[in-house]
């Protein structure tokens, strides 16, 4: 057996400490920065029917969608806050939150046309050079509403709709009709029913029959003021024999008062269709991320959630499918990094409810520096969903003695003939590990960065290649100093 | 065997109007849908919340399920929207001199 070499300190090299103050440097730095508040307009604090009257009177909405709207502010008002999941939910105060921001007078087509500061923030933030390298199509959202949009002309030639969806419900409205809270009705629960209260911006997608989008869609979704609630509405339709990536990703400034982000997002997979979604969620610390997520997949069609949280003070979200058609496939790619002062409490919701189905979910959590990452799940199998498969994997890697990891699995198996998995791991970087990679010369924090590593790759490895990069990139710098 | 019950006179349940009948351990549903009249089991398949206490809806002849928002069709009794995916069952409803009555089994 090898004699582990004795690594002598390189002066050059930063203490711990000096570390952990560069993990917060650098998202200021690269995320965390704001612009000017140059706004057309600015809703006050707090919520009422007037400022919900105000969003559907500034966006000159058809009736129809203003009832809704008000409806749903019924039923957020009657709800209670939730008390499950997490003791932080009690300290959100939707009383010192701005519902609706607008920075923006329509979404353009040019980044040209978009104001200055803004342009200048999804500039810094890589958006534009990425649009250009290697997507189909980008919307960017600022505040409350989507600043720029395009999609590729070949892409509209072949009937693709990627635009907000504000501009959806003017320009498609029958179809945004006909499916828009179809599978997240308003009331839900109580952050459904206030999204559908306040909504503004998200993106719709249409992908008609047999239609492949090659390249990913991407939305970027940004936060600048302090208080914000970010309320977009998402919904992407998958017509028979399609195929559509849509990737998302999100940043905010650092403020040291909390910001309320709570989207709705709704998939539709037609038969045989395709819908692959991935999230790399980067908010703030100061950024409570409460999401509501659901897809349905019909005969022979596939949903795929790929969904990892790094950011956030605390992320509540269980993207979930429902398989609703004979062979239709879900999967769920989670995973979670929760450091000081975080909870991420992710997971995944599947529900065969036709025979023949599949699934998997794997979900991953990393928690470190008494950070806290909790995995919920419900997996459901229906009566007559006969010949069904599930296989459930969900692995936690705690770092230190003062994180938790906690797993909350729900199984329900209304058939006999099906095949279901359950497996859970909870585990440490262990000191065995640790000896033998500096064994082998490697020093301690990087070989700890090593096993991290190892235990994400089968989810970075799902992701496009430059979020891949970039998910490694953050899992680094969160990693530096957590070798004490 | 299946059996007929009777609800109510006709003229008790106007248009827009619910009524809530009990048999042997179900619960039925009874909606005058803009003058035709359904009747469903009283009980959400998403998790067994009662139906009756939604919002009727006679123009789309749905029923709004009051706790987390699944719309019924009550002609067929399948949900239109989620969380519901499993339909409620239906019982054929008979107007017999001006009385309602259910055929349940």
């Amino acid at each position: 057996m090898a004699t582990p070499e004795t690594v002598t300190p390189d002066p050059d090299v930063l203490t711990e400490n000096e570390q952990l103050g560069k993990i917060n440097s650098d998202y200021t730095e690269r995320y965390g920065f704001h612009d000017a508040e140059n706004y057309l307009y600015k809703a006050p604090k707090g919520l009422t029917r007037q400022t919900v009257e105000m969003i559907s009177d500034f966006k000159s909405e058809p009736e129809w969608m203003r009832e809704f709207r008000l409806k749903a502010l019924d039923h957020f008002l009657a709800r209670k806050q939730p008390t499950w999941g997490s003791p932080m939910l009690a300290e959100v105060d939707y009383d010192n939150i701005r519902y609706f921001v607008r920075a923006s007078e329509t979404p353009s087509r040019s980044w040209d046309d978009v104001p200055e500061d803004v342009k200048r923030t999804f500039d810094r933030l890589g958006i534009p050079e990425a649009e250009r390298k290697f997507l189909s199509g980008v919307g960017a959202q600022y505040e409350s509403e989507v600043v720029y949009h395009q999609v590729h002309k070949d892409l509209e030639a072949q009937g693709v709709i990627f635009t907000d969806m504000d501009t959806a419900l003017r320009e498609h409205e029958d179809l945004v009709r006909k499916y828009f809270a179809t599978i997240i009705p308003p009331n839900d629960n109580k952050l459904a029913a206030l999204n559908s209260a306040v909504w503004s911006g998200g993106s719709f997608v249409y992908v008609p029959e047999g239609v492949h989008v090659e390249m990913p869609l991407q939305a970027y979704f940004r936060i600048n003021t302090e208080n914000m609630g970010q309320f977009e509405r998402t919904l992407i339709i998958a017509e028979p024999g399609s195929y559509v990536h849509y990737v998302e990703g999100c940043t905010a400034p650092t403020y040291s008062s909390d910001s309320l982000h709570s989207a709705v997002v709704e998939l539709i997979a037609q038969p045989g269709a395709r819908i692959r979604y991935t999230t790399v969620q980067n908010w703030s610390m100061n950024v409570f991320n409460l999401v509501t997520k659901r897809a349905v997949a019909y005969e022979d069609a596939t949903v795929e959630w790929v969904d990892c949280n790094l950011g956030s003070k605390l992320t509540m979200k269980y993207p979930s499918i429902y398989l609703l058609g004979e062979r239709a496939h879900g999967e769920v790619l989670s995973i979670a990094f929760a450091g000081a002062g975080q909870h991420q409490d992710a997971g995944a919701k599947i529900i065969h409810a036709a025979p023949n189905t599949t699934s998997n979910i794997f979900a991953k959590s990393i928690s470190k520096d008494g950070g806290r990452g909790s995995y919920r799940g419900l997996l459901e199998v229906a009566k007559g969903a006969h010949g069904s498969k599930s296989k459930v994997v969900c692995d936690a890697l705690l770092l230190d003695e003062h994180s938790r990891s906690d797993t909350y699995p729900t199984i329900r198996i209304g058939e006999n003939d099906v095949d279901v998995g359950h497996e859970a791991t909870v585990s440490k970087v262990g000191e065995d590990q640790l000896f033998y990679l500096r064994s082998h010369g490697i020093p301690e924090e990087e070989a700890s960065k090593l096993i991290v590593n190892g235990f994400i790759e089968p989810i970075t490895k799902e992701l496009p290649m430059e979020y891949a990069v970039e998910m490694n990139r953050l899992i680094e710098l969160q990693m530096e100093g957590s070798i004490g | 065997m299946p059996q007929i019950i009777e609800v109510c006179p006709l003229t008790e349940l106007p248009p827009g109007a619910v009524r809530l009948v009990e048999w042997e351990d179900l619960e039925i549903g009874v909606f005058n849908c803009g003058g035709t009249v359904y009747a469903i089991e009283d009980r959400c398949t998403h998790d067994d919340g009662t139906l009756a206490d939604g919002e009727l809806d006679q123009e789309a002849c749905t029923i709004e399920c009051p706790r987390h928002g699944s719309l019924f069709d009550l002609k067929t009794g399948k949900p239109k929207t989620l969380p519901a995916y499993v339909p409620v069952d239906t019982f054929p409803v008979i107007i017999d001199e001006e009385t309602i009555k259910l055929e349940v089994e």
